[in-house]
């Protein structure tokens, strides 16, 4: 923008400039003519010739307004010489003078438009360029630019980040110093192929490759690869983005998520303990109870023992000895944190083991469970633990959501669907949700409990998703309270059997 | 021991089989309810001696069946079976009127023990019951004007002022007196006053 010096600028776009440096150039051009006077000895032509550049200066620089000024203070001069008889001038010389010399001011002036046109073009250009150069800066991806021979034209800042080159390191040498063996070696081939058959096996496609640093360290790359081509030069742009942070991101969200799921898989187990501590307390009873009674039995007798009666009672207790121990296996099964594991399930009996234990203390509180388990129901490819927390967490919701209500009834149904997929519901008869609370029902830290951290859905519709599967809420439609859907995939009974 | 009828009502099949059977090997006659619905069906207070009731159940709960036999004029004892932790409820039960509450896994001794209080009170129940029917079928022989007689001396009022409120003559008065006191079968006026005091006299 300020390329040219101030003073020049001065007499080049101010119209006092123009006209003052016009009349600078014609006194210059008068100061030459008198100081030559003795060598030119008053030769008109010559006289005239050294007054000429004065005109095209003036217009060059100022413009067809300047260069008139100069020619109109010329003719004035040049007619002070001829009156003062310094010159022989005619009229007619100095009218034709003037004529050529408005054809030169009206060519300098030209000049002078064009010149100032370039210098424009010039200026817009640099800017647009500082633009890009500042966008490809920013955007995080690398850029390299190659030649159709494969040598780096260009090297963004990013990807001197990225490989660990400076620009200058890189630019005019192969591409391939950017890939690791043995993928180096065959970059000029695939160019060689690519401009023969014109086949496209990267550009516009994209795909993610191996890249290597300088310092030998290798990186996954997501790849994009334009053309581009410039007067009938081809070259091709590489756009690249680091995946081994996104990977990295990845690997700990999952891993976060997993600690999630063991997390509220653990505040769930604190809300049951004391369900099934009373859940405990049933069969140790009995168990006493029995041997109490035996034990009453034998010492009552006096050597005359009812056999069957003793025998029924210990059986009995047995059986409540391993209805304990299953309460308990169920518990640790619970707990245990389970590695991801998907296995052929079947869909009616994980929901009957979930609500097994999610369903303690339900009868005390009043409520009455009715499953709609169809026996069509196809098996799902899934991992049995996680599906069960889920399952879990919609059942401990619905009871929860009926606290208040004055009827109370759980309903968990399964289905076949169309499409190979099995829905599996949960409904309730308790408050239902408001508008708003159905809005961000599934996102984290929203809840209306008490002692909820209100990561349950939000988890449950992470683990549904996880098995490429949907969840959502929606009005009982037999009238108040709500139902939680979720569908899964299913596994063709063909496949299953395949399985397992 | 007699038959005197317990009822054992818990949902939990195994705890309702278990007591059922402890309580026989002590002797008691035993009859096991899954609710306190079944067990209202099947209920007649005049064989039921005592009732085992657990506290936490779906539809009606050990609480609201107690609340429920007293509302109806039932003293039979009643005993609450909790769970771990079930105080607060076990102590409403109380006020109502439970004559025991045993925490589960319960002690032998201890449910022996209270089942054999609760027969023993209910026993007790009923022979004041047959003593205050007694009591009521004796008072319906009386008549008119030895009621009036009696009523005034369970208030406590000499002859004389009894003479004056009915407008008859003390003699008379004594004579309504003897009569009272040989069909009520008193042998003093204390034992009169007390029968009079076991039966609500102002109801009939």
């Amino acid at each position: 923008m300020n390329s040219a010096p101030s003073p020049l600028r001065f007499f080049q776009e101010s119209a006092f400039g123009r006209y003052l440096f016009a009349m600078i150039a014609v006194a210059l051009a008068a100061v030459i003519t008198i100081a030559f006077d003795t060598i030119i000895s008053n030769d008109t032509q010559v006289t005239l010739l050294l007054l000429v550049p004065a005109i095209l200066v003036a217009s060059v620089f100022g413009g067809l307004g300047p260069g008139i000024a100069a020619i109109i203070a010329l003719t004035a001069l040049l007619h002070l010489m001829a009156y003062r008889e310094w010159l022989a001038t005619s009229h007619e010389q100095i009218i034709i003078f003037a004529i050529v010399g408005l054809g030169m001011a009206w060519f300098g002036a030209a000049l002078r438009e064009s010149r100032l046109d370039a210098e424009l073009q010039r200026q817009a250009l640099q800017a647009r360029e500082a633009r890009l150069q500042a966008v490809l800066d920013t955007v995080p991806d690398a850029m390299v630019i190659i030649d159709e021979r494969g040598i780096i034209q260009s090297f963004s800042s990013t990807a001197q980040r990225m490989f660990g080159y400076r620009d200058h390191e890189v630019i005019g040498r192969n591409v391939s110093i950017l890939m690791p063996q043995p993928y180096k070696q065959s970059h000029d081939g695939y160019l060689a192929r690519y401009l023969t058959t014109g086949e496209k096996r990267i550009i516009g496609i994209g795909r993610v490759v191996v890249g290597e640093r300088r310092d030998g360290a290798t990186l996954p790359i997501e790849l994009a690869v334009g053309e581009i081509n410039v007067e009938g030069e081809r070259a091709f742009i590489g756009f690249m983005r680091d995946l081994s942070e996104r990977q990295e991101a990845e690997a700990r969200l999952q891993e976060l998520q997993s600690e999630l799921i063991h997390m509220s898989r653990f505040t769930a187990m604190g809300e049951m303990a004391s369900t099934l501590a009373h859940e405990l307390n049933q069969p140790l009873s009995a168990i006493s109870n029995y041997l109490r009674g035996v034990n009453r039995l034998v010492t009552t007798s006096q050597g005359n023992v009812n056999t069957q009666m003793v025998l029924d009672a210990l059986d009995k207790a047995a059986a409540q000895a391993l209805r304990a121990g299953e309460i308990i296996r169920r518990l640790r099964d619970f707990v245990t944190r389970g590695e991801t594991d998907h296995q052929v399930e079947n869909v009616n009996k994980l929901i009957e083991e979930a609500s097994a234990l999610a369903l303690v203390g339900a009868k005390e509180q009043g409520v009455r469970v009715r499953f709609d388990l169809s026996p069509d129901t196809d098996r799902v490819l899934a991992d049995k633990v996680q599906i069960q927390q889920v399952l879990l967490n919609l059942m401990r919701n619905a009871l929860e959501a009926m606290d208040e209500s004055p009827e109370r009834e759980l309903v968990v149904s399964s289905r076949p669907m169309p499409g190979g997929r099995v829905e599996i519901s949960v409904s309730d008869t308790g408050t239902g949700l408001s508008p708003e609370m159905a809005a961000k029902l599934f996102q984290p830290f929203q809840t209306t409990k008490k002692h909820g951290m209100g990561v349950g859905l939000s988890i449950s519709r992470t683990i549904i998703e996880a098995h490429g599967g949907r969840i959502w809420a929606e009005p009982n439609p037999n009238g108040r309270g709500t139902v939680f859907r979720m569908t899964l995939a299913s596994v063709g009974r063909e496949e299953a059997n395949g399985h397992g | 021991m007699d038959n005197t009828l317990i009822d054992i009502i818990d949902d939990d099949e195994a705890v309702r089989d278990s007591l059922g059977f402890l309580l026989a090997t002590a002797g008691f006659n035993v009859k096991c309810h899954a609710s306190p619905q079944a067990f209202l069906e099947a209920f007649d207070p005049a064989t039921s001696g005592c009732i085992v009731t657990d506290i936490r159940m779906p539809e009606m709960n050990g609480i609201e069946l107690l609340r429920h036999l007293r509302e109806n004029g039932n003293l039979t004892p009643v005993i609450v079976i909790t769970g771990h932790g079930d105080v607060p409820l076990a102590v409403e039960a109380m006020k109502l009127g439970a004559i025991d509450f045993i925490e589960k896994p319960f002690n032998e001794d201890q449910i022996v023990q209270a089942v054999t209080a609760g027969v023993g009170e209910s026993r007790e129940n009923a022979r004041r019951d047959q003593q205050r029917q007694e009591i009521v079928s004796r008072l319906a022989e009386l008549s008119g004007r030895e009621r009036e007689v009696l009523e005034g001396l369970v208030e406590g009022k000499p002859n004389k002022v009894i003479a004056g409120d009915l407008g008859i003559s003390p003699r008379t008065v004594e004579i309504y007196r003897a009569n009272v006191m040989q069909k009520m079968r008193a042998t003093s006026l204390s034992e009169l006053v007390r029968m009079a005091l076991l039966v609500d006299l102002s109801g009939h």
